[in-house]
């Protein structure tokens, strides 16, 4: 105890130490700096309008929105991506702008098959039957008064990537990127609403069905069902948003976000599965033999840089300035546990530093401090790694397997190229 | 009745203690499997890790014990009277499970095809707008594209995949059409209409069905149409019929080689040095790529401009020319198609359109706009300026 007492001591009186040596070193520099500079920062020497006036009364925005100059962080979309007018199609979340391993409720990405349904919540039931003992209606009080868990998971559209199997085409990480977000998800654990209804032993397969336009469906197995399979009706801490599925969606961790039905309004059980559209039609992964994978669950491990990035690179970063690589890595099949980072595309890599929460199948921070070199090229490629030992592919290996016509589940390394000025491009390594 | 074997789950959790444990006297190393990918002695199905309940965790998340000792008591809601399950239970599967009789010809579903999908799926289904191609001519001809593959010559012809080429099971197109289509009003066919439509995309994929040719004189039963042979209904894996679907999915994912996957092997390092050859080449962006974002992208953070005065015309491309302008609803400017309106008044006009109609106007067309806004898009629809 008295060791280690006198061993903070010493620790204490070296920081003082160090912080008097270090104000020295900020003093002279302050001084050099400001005896260089042309003119005062108008920003400082000025009275600010918000510093003088009235601001708003807390009786404004009784829902709050973000400030208004934060009016150009925004879900995006593409003509390329859409059906017409917009009801089949997708909005994509600024991921150049997220920070640490949540994405606001507004920015959240958005997909729908048959457009965005406004359910009325006193018209809200959820049907569970088939293969069970006894089958249930549930109002969304009836639901909401099960025990509930909360957990932090990304949903990630399979087609995350799924645009560039062929070569780069988007310069810009909210859309090669931004097809996933992440939540704090609160709801109950399908099987603890199983226990009770009993499952027949002869079910494999449940169908989860939407109530919206286009009557969305999938089939899932038992296995899932009853591991961490969750309905959902709360997203960070407030009612899930019409676009994520109010009032209730499946959440199924790690999985394709499509899986994940919104607007659930049944949910039946059966010994042989359904072939619903989306998960024949689409959402089937074609291979170079001509067989496509069905049923292709869990969205694989995977990782990109976040700063810089083409939308917010380091043009403005002068030689010597020392600056935080940042970005994400996550898996739907397990627990991020290293990043590494490459700055030649991946011929030799360097250990990352994961920071923040490192929680299963969820987004996960990662580091890497840096010394930026005016003039240099660098191609800054992350590779991430999961426990269950899957390791993100190289473009050739994935490639290999799954030719590029797959559409679905690239995982493969990405490359940052961040040329002489600093600014980045998006390119892929190849042989 | 089968209930979640405690017994199995308890087992399953003893099983990852050991697996933790053992990771742990490997202190992390960088390449060890360490997850628990089996529950109940089973592999995952999906090959990925799971988090067993240990000591009142799941993974990082304590869980309330409780819980799973009273689930079994919890029934919050009521049984479903029948003809609630019978409203609800309308899905159909590849043996004919929820598939209702009817009876619908090739002709009649061109009419109703001519009427209600061309303007989104495009003549004989030759897609457009965004929305998919329902055929590209002869299924099986169609199919035998499915091997191609653009990685060496990106000029090639890649594979199709549409209906007929594609597609497992034919039940998924007659209980997408009932349920899911017409796109802008679903759940508006009955169950011969979707007979006739079923018939006429067959049709349009020449498709024969019991060596007989769906041509333009055929008339889709239910009992023909459970003899559909699908020509690419071997074409999925892992294959997920029969009694043993779910084992067969599980050896499936657990072979990584399988999904294009990569899995570090027990105690494997992972390359860090010299891991690529020098020969690779960096493949850019060609011709500027895609970058017509909506809204365009920027990260500047000053005061939002005004917000711009309404675009009729571009309200119009958006909402409105997918009918208006092909012929579906009176045209564009076409003051003859539109004169049986109008003479009931502008406000019955406008009372339609703002409210929608059974012929299948959706309401506002779809968009958000004013009443005000939505009236000045409706006359300039009319008028052609």
């Amino acid at each position: 105890m008295d060791n280690k007492k006198s061993n903070q001591e010493i620790d204490r009186r070296d920081f003082f130490r160090k912080a008097a040596a270090m104000s020295v070193t900020a003093i002279a520099g302050t001084s050099l700096v400001s005896s260089n500079a042309r003119a005062d920062d108008p920003a400082i020497m000025h009275h600010v309008p918000w510093g003088q006036n009235w601001g708003d009364p807390v009786t404004k925005n009784r829902y709050g929105v973000p400030s208004k100059y934060e009016h150009n962080v925004l879900r995006r979309n593409t003509k390329l991506l859409a059906s017409g007018n917009f009801r089949a199609s997708i909005a994509v979340t600024p991921i150049q702008e997220s920070m640490g391993i949540i994405t606001p409720n507004g920015l959240f990405f958005s997909r729908s098959h048959g457009g965005v349904a406004h359910v009325d919540p006193e018209e809200y039931r959820l049907m569970i039957h088939g293969l069970v003992e006894k089958p249930i209606v549930l109002t969304l009080e009836q639901l909401k008064r099960y025990p509930s868990v909360t957990r932090t998971h990304f949903i990630e559209c399979p087609a995350n990537g799924g645009q560039e199997w062929r070569g780069p085409q988007f310069n810009s990480i909210q859309f090669a990127k931004g097809f996933m977000s992440s939540a704090e998800w609160t709801g109950v654990y399908l099987k603890t609403i199983l226990e009770d209804l009993g499952l027949k032993p002869e079910a494999q397969w449940m169908l989860a069905e939407g109530s919206d336009n286009s009557e969305m469906g999938r089939t899932i197995p038992i296995d899932k069902v009853l591991d961490d399979a969750m309905i959902v009706w709360g997203q960070n801490g407030e009612a899930l948003r019409p676009e994520q599925g109010y009032p209730v969606r499946i959440l199924l961790p790690g999985w394709e976000g499509n899986l994940m039905v919104k607007w659930l309004k049944r949910l039946e059980f059966a010994a042989e599965p359904w072939y619903c559209k989306e998960e024949t039609s689409k959402y089937t992964a074609l291979k170079p033999t001509g067989k496509a994978i069905q049923h292709f669950y869990a969205n694989e491990v995977n990782s990109t840089v976040t700063s810089p990035s083409p939308e917010i690179d380091w043009s403005d970063l002068k030689d010597g300035d020392l600056v935080e690589i940042e970005g994400l890595a996550w898996s739907g099949m397990g627990t991020i546990t290293h990043v590494d980072l490459s700055f030649d595309g991946g011929r030799n890599y360097e250990k990352a530093k994961l920071k923040g929460l490192v929680l299963p199948k969820s987004w996960t921070r990662w580091s890497y401090m840096h010394t930026y070199k005016k003039g240099d090229t660098l191609l800054l490629t992350s590779r991430a790694i999961d426990d269950a030992g899957y390791i993100q592919p190289t473009i050739d290996q994935e490639v290999g397997v799954m030719g590029v016509e797959s559409v679905y589940h690239r995982n493969a390394v990405e490359t940052w190229e961040v040329n002489a000025k600093g600014e980045v491009n998006h390119v892929q390594i190849r042989s | 009745m089968f209930k979640l074997d405690r017994k199995l789950l308890t087992k399953a959790s003893a099983a990852a203690a050991l697996a933790i444990i053992t990771v742990g006297c490997m202190g992390g190393s960088s390449s060890t499997s360490a997850g628990v990918t089996e529950i109940d002695g089973k592999t995952t199905i999906d090959g990925g890790t799971t988090y067993p309940v240990m000591n009142d965790k799941t993974g990082p998340y304590y869980v309330n014990p409780q819980v799973a000792a009273d689930a079994p008591k919890i029934f919050n809601g009521r049984i479903p009277t029948a003809n609630e399950l019978a409203a609800w239970d309308k899905d159909v599967m590849p043996d004919g499970t929820g598939l209702p009789e009817g009876s619908g010809s090739v002709e009649d579903g061109e009419e109703i095809y001519e009427a209600q999908c061309v303007s989104c799926h495009g003549d004989f289904g030759s897609g457009g707008g965004g929305y998919p191609s329902l055929s590209k001519g002869n299924a099986v001809d169609m199919q035998k594209t499915l091997t191609n593959n653009r990685w060496k010559d990106p000029e090639a012809d890649g594979p199709t995949r549409v209906f007929g080429s594609y597609w497992p099971q034919a039940s998924t197109l007659w209980w997408y059409i009932r349920d899911g289509m017409p796109h802008p009003k679903s759940k508006t066919l009955n169950d011969d209409e979707t007979y006739a439509l079923t018939a006429y995309i067959l049709n349009i994929n020449e498709f024969e069905i019991d060596g007989v040719e769906v041509d333009d004189e055929y008339v889709l039963t239910r009992e023909k149409f459970l003899k559909i042979k699908m020509p690419n209904v071997d074409g999925f894996e892992p294959n997920i019929d029969g009694p043993d679907a779910l084992k067969r999915v599980r050896a499936y994912y657990a072979n990584p080689t399988n999904f294009g996957a990569l899995n570090l092997n027990k105690g494997a390092e992972r390359c860090m040095t010299n891991c690529q050859k020098k020969s690779v080449t960096t493949r850019r962006i060609k011709n500027g790529g895609i970058k017509d974002f909506l809204p365009p992208m920027s990260d500047v953070r000053d005061l939002p401009k005004e917000v711009a005065a309404l675009d009729v015309k571009a309200v119009y491309a958006d909402n409105c020319a997918m009918c208006h302008g092909n012929g579906v609803g009176p045209g564009f400017g076409n003051t003859a198609d539109w004169s049986a309106y109008t003479a009931k008044g502008m406000n019955k006009v406008y009372a339609n359109g703002i409210h929608g109609t059974d012929a299948g106007m959706p309401p506002k067309g779809g968009s958000t706009l004013s009443d005000a806004d939505f009236k000045s898009v409706v006359d300039y629809l009319i008028n052609g300026k």
